[in-house]
């Protein structure tokens, strides 16, 4: 990292803003039970990342990693939408989608 | 590039035939796409789109996208006769798979991050809703909903870790990330930050020591048609994008990393083949052997230049596919390898393949799974000499767990039936065993 960033402050507070963001999401990920919780603390992880991507693209002056962040997004899409059916499909089968209630694979 | 574009426009096509609910046609189709890309892979490998060429972009090699290719119409062959339960989806399972082999070989590949976590999701996505295919069952349903969110967390950590890695370089591709890297910045906190952050998503992805706990629930909740392709495909397509993406970009600086990697590759083989010892289902003995083998494939990162990871991988297909497939026909509805008593003597072929597919993936001499492991392990000798010995020991115990199946399958039963074999099953148990076989050839 060079030593002399040309925004200062700036750039720290979003990197620490997208940073916090992303823990948020992986501890609710680790943590939480109900599996709509799941799918958006996953939402916000990606996000997170987006946010981050945007902050460096503006520091380095290159739009590279603001065209990434459409193509996060369009995955971040599809995986909400495979998610949520996935989610549904569980439903039917266990009549519930609390994610411990899913422990019948075992040796 | 030709390959994906075929595979593409096959699967659109086999989701419109997949409407008139006629099994073997779409079968057909599939086939006949898998075997067009294939054969478009080996005559333009090298040809690249002047629409989709920029700067440092690399075509994945040939060999790579015909071994996808032939082990996916083995996985298609083998599972047919569950895809053709459910008349009306027949199409869109086998399309699933088609569009699923398209993120694979670019995954196989990448030359730049985007392609690389686009080619991973690609990957991905099919899968998890192929995973579900028992749409009634609650055991396919939690295996569906563990391995959409443990894969989807692993994506967001990988994307994290290319993030972190664009602040730190401030580029995408890889050739420029290594050449940034290479002048000192690998030791900067953001760029160590992001590379294990990248390495742990990879370890997930694979399934090696320790983010291996997905593995066995996943495998064992999945149909066994939707396990050929997986346990196969998913291996291959990661551990090329781990070589081309985690061994590029740290070439210089790998001295630092080679440490962890060498403690993952044990632990995943010991863990991996010891606790594949007390396993009554056999997909979740399946589950443990391969993330031993995961770890085993890991070996290539010692010595990106002089692996050979292509036999490796193809022999380890072409072992896992049909035990996949005589575990179809042992155990149709339930998952007990005490089915699987004598299954041998149902039916020589089953016998032939099911002693030639176990003695590849113990590593007994002659056949292909010997000689992927041996040339994987002479490569790595001189840089990870200890990790080598002791993946050797590892090794021994795994043979064990293999002869304990070949053993209680080799059981004579006291009463004589027969196993008949579907045309399409014959063929993948003849082709594997060939396969399996062929490394003969080349003594």
């Amino acid at each position: 990292m060079q030593a002399n960033m040309s925004i200062g402050t700036s750039l720290d507070f979003f990197l620490f803003v997208a940073i916090a963001l992303f823990a948020i999401g992986a501890i609710g990920a680790m943590t939480r039970k109900n599996m709509i919780v799941l799918l958006m603390c996953i939402e916000l992880m990606l996000n997170a990342v987006n946010l981050m991507l945007v902050t460096f693209s503006t520091y380095y002056g290159n739009g590279d990693a603001q065209i990434f962040v459409f193509f996060t997004m369009v995955v971040a899409a599809a995986e909400a939408t495979v998610g949520l059916s996935i989610i549904i499909m569980a439903y039917r089968n266990l009549k519930s989608i609390d994610i411990d209630m899913y422990n019948q694979l075992k040796n | 590039m030709d390959s994906i574009v075929i595979l593409f426009i096959t699967g659109l096509l086999g989701l419109f035939v997949g409407m008139r609910r006629q099994a073997v046609l779409s079968l057909s189709i599939s086939i006949l796409g898998l075997i067009f890309a294939g054969i478009a892979a080996y005559f333009r490998g090298t040809y690249i789109s002047p629409l989709a060429s920029y700067s440092g972009y690399i075509p994945t090699p040939s060999n790579v996208i015909i071994l996808l290719c032939v082990v996916s119409i083995l996985a298609v062959l083998g599972g047919f006769q569950r895809y053709k339960q459910d008349e009306e989806h027949t199409g869109d399972y086998l399309s699933l798979l088609l569009f699923s082999l398209c993120g694979a070989i670019i995954l196989a590949q990448p030359n730049d991050m985007m392609l690389f976590f686009i080619g991973l999701e690609i990957l991905s996505i099919p899968i998890y809703v192929l995973v579900g295919i028992e749409k009634g069952s609650a055991t396919s349903a939690e295996a569906a909903v563990k391995y959409f969110f443990t894969g989807s967390f692993a994506s967001a950590i990988i994307l994290f870790g290319i993030a972190l890695l664009y602040g730190a370089t401030g580029s995408f591709q890889i050739i420029e990330i290594q050449s940034n890297l290479a002048i000192g910045i690998w030791q900067s906190p953001m760029a160590m930050l992001g590379s294990l952050f990248l390495l742990a998503g990879f370890v997930f992805k694979i399934g090696a020591v320790p983010f291996h706990f997905w593995g066995p629930d996943v495998y064992q909740g999945a149909s066994n048609a939707v396990l050929m392709y997986m346990s196969t495909i998913v291996k291959i397509a990661g551990i090329y994008a781990v070589l081309n993406v985690f061994g590029q970009i740290f070439r210089d600086s790998y001295f630092f990393w080679i440490d962890l990697i060498a403690l993952i590759i044990v632990l995943s083989m010991f863990y991996g083949y010891i606790t594949a010892w007390k396993q009554t289902s056999f997909k979740r003995l399946l589950a443990y052997s391969s993330i031993a083998n995961a770890g085993l494939m890991l070996f290539a990162l010692s010595d990106i230049l002089n692996s050979n990871i292509l036999l490796f991988v193809a022999a380890y297909s072409f072992a896992t596919i049909p035990l996949v497939v005589i575990n179809q026909l042992a155990n149709p509805t339930q998952d007990a390898i005490a089915n699987w008593e004598g299954i041998a003597w149902k039916n020589p072929l089953v016998g032939v393949a099911l002693v030639i597919a176990l003695f590849s993936l113990a590593g007994i001499p002659p056949l292909a799974g010997f000689f992927g492991k041996f040339s994987l392990l002479l490569a790595a000798v001189p840089h990870l000499p200890y990790a080598a010995i002791l993946a050797l020991v590892a090794s021994v115990v795994g043979v064990f767990v293999y002869l304990r199946l070949l053993i209680l399958a080799l059981k004579k039963p006291t009463v004589q039936t027969k196993q008949s074999l579907s045309i399409e099953q014959s063929a993948v148990l003849l082709l594997t065993t060939l396969g399996s076989l062929s490394a003969l050839y080349f003594i």
